[in-house]
């Protein structure tokens, strides 16, 4: 049984790193400012910010990837100049995640990609329901096979047999 | 001890390590190195486990009519125990492979569930499944327990082509194929994560069925041993 124990442990310790690997890529490459965010810290990398394209304030080429607008968080909004792709889904009154960097001087967020708003725990769900109860099903399964050897080792009928080699691996 | 079995023990650690790294590594590019999708955005991530889920699914019941024919010819209880493991698991994946697909489907379809074609005739596989286990409980005869699971298994097997082509017979809410023999119609970064995760839920599921092959072999060898010392202890009782 300390072999079994010692294959899980291996097994949990990996999946623990993914998990944490995982979290950390989210959180540097994935995880959104508000525009609130953007206004108070004045951020000098590059970010994601995420919010609702005002109406009445898009204007641009949006066929050449060129446009200007107002990201509306909860309270403030941030006029956005973009240039890149031509956008499919800019519109007024949607909720997007632009992808740039704020430039103080002007005041102004250049955009240079947009992002569809990902709900992740959609994407985190599916992975728990698919992974967990695998793991769980093929734990308890290989446990009782250890405990059925360790039975069948340990009992009188275990004597009983001439070719039983058993080996609870 | 049976000598499969004994086989069995000696080789499944390899199935198990396999599926561990595979599984590991497709995850890894999966969920952190592979882009996100032009249209779906970061949901696409979800089809690295909602896919290899349902293929597996395919494979375990394609398994369990190879064994039910094999059963059927050889009369082998052996072959009859897998025959019983990989109907629980396929059942276990046809599960999940719904509930992921189901979850994948309200942010790309905006609903959890639709009486699709492919999603209809995969349901009608886990009730074949269900169907099958249910009557293993039914029959206190073993050998006519095995028999007639097997026909029903042999029987059920007829979903599987309905399953499979059920994209391209029909008009369906369900993407079609991504890769057949027309050819591939995926991107290779998106494509290289889901061969990985496909591939290490195969060997997982074969992992698996030695596991639970072994199970039920033992807890039968178990339940026979017992019966035949409780009758040797009666009979020595009646003896004496």
């Amino acid at each position: 049984m300390t072999a079994f124990y010692l294959r899980w442990g291996i097994l949990v310790v990996g999946a623990t790193i993914l998990v944490v690997l995982t979290y950390r890529n989210y959180e540097e490459n994935l995880a959104t400012m508000t525009p609130e965010q953007v206004l108070a810290n004045s951020p000098t990398e590059e970010i994601r910010v995420k919010g609702l394209v005002r109406g009445g304030t898009l204007r641009g080429e949006l066929e050449e990837g060129r446009a200007s607008f107002d990201l509306a968080g909860e309270k403030d909004t941030l006029p956005v100049q973009y240039e890149g792709p031509p956008p499919e889904n800019l519109r007024e009154l949607k909720t997007l995640i632009l992808i740039g960097k704020w430039k103080t001087p002007t005041r102004t967020f250049q955009a240079r990609e947009m992002a569809l708003v990902t709900n992740y725990g959609f994407v985190m769900g599916a992975y728990i329901v698919g992974l967990i109860p695998l793991a769980l099903f093929l734990f308890f399964m290989g446990r009782k096979v250890c405990l059925l050897y360790d039975e069948i080792k340990q009992s009188t009928l275990y004597q009983s047999e001439s070719d039983t080699h058993v080996d609870s691996r | 001890m049976n000598k499969v079995i004994r086989r069995i023990q000696r080789y499944q650690g390899w199935f198990g390590a396999g599926a561990a790294g595979c599984l590991l590594v497709g995850l890894y590019l999966g969920l952190i190195a592979s882009p996100p999708d032009y249209y779906q955005g970061e949901v696409v991530r979800i089809m690295y486990i909602h896919v290899p889920l349902a293929h597996t699914s395919l494979l375990a019941y394609t398994v369990l009519f190879g064994g039910s024919v094999w059963y059927l010819w050889k009369r082998d209880p052996l072959v009859d125990n897998m025959c019983h493991a990989a109907a629980g698991l396929s059942a276990v994946f046809t599960s999940l492979a719904l509930f992921t697909g189901m979850i994948w489907g309200k942010p790309t379809w905006n609903t959890w569930w639709t009486w699709d074609a492919r999603l209809t005739s995969f349901t009608v596989l886990l009730l074949i499944l269900i169907g099958y286990l249910m009557l293993r409980t039914f029959i206190d005869d073993p050998e006519r327990e095995a028999r007639f699971a097997a026909v029903v298994a042999i029987i059920g097997f007829v979903d599987l082509p309905i399953v499979h082509f059920s994209v391209e017979w029909w008009r369906t809410l369900h993407q079609p194929q991504s890769f057949s023999l027309r050819g591939v119609s995926i991107s290779s970064d998106l494509l290289f994560p889901l061969i990985m995760m496909s591939i290490g839920m195969s060997l997982l599921f074969t992992y698996m069925l030695l596991v639970r092959t072994q199970m039920l072999y033992l807890t039968n060898l178990l339940h026979a041993k017992k019966g035949r010392l409780l009758g040797q202890f009666h009979l020595s009782k009646a003896d004496s």
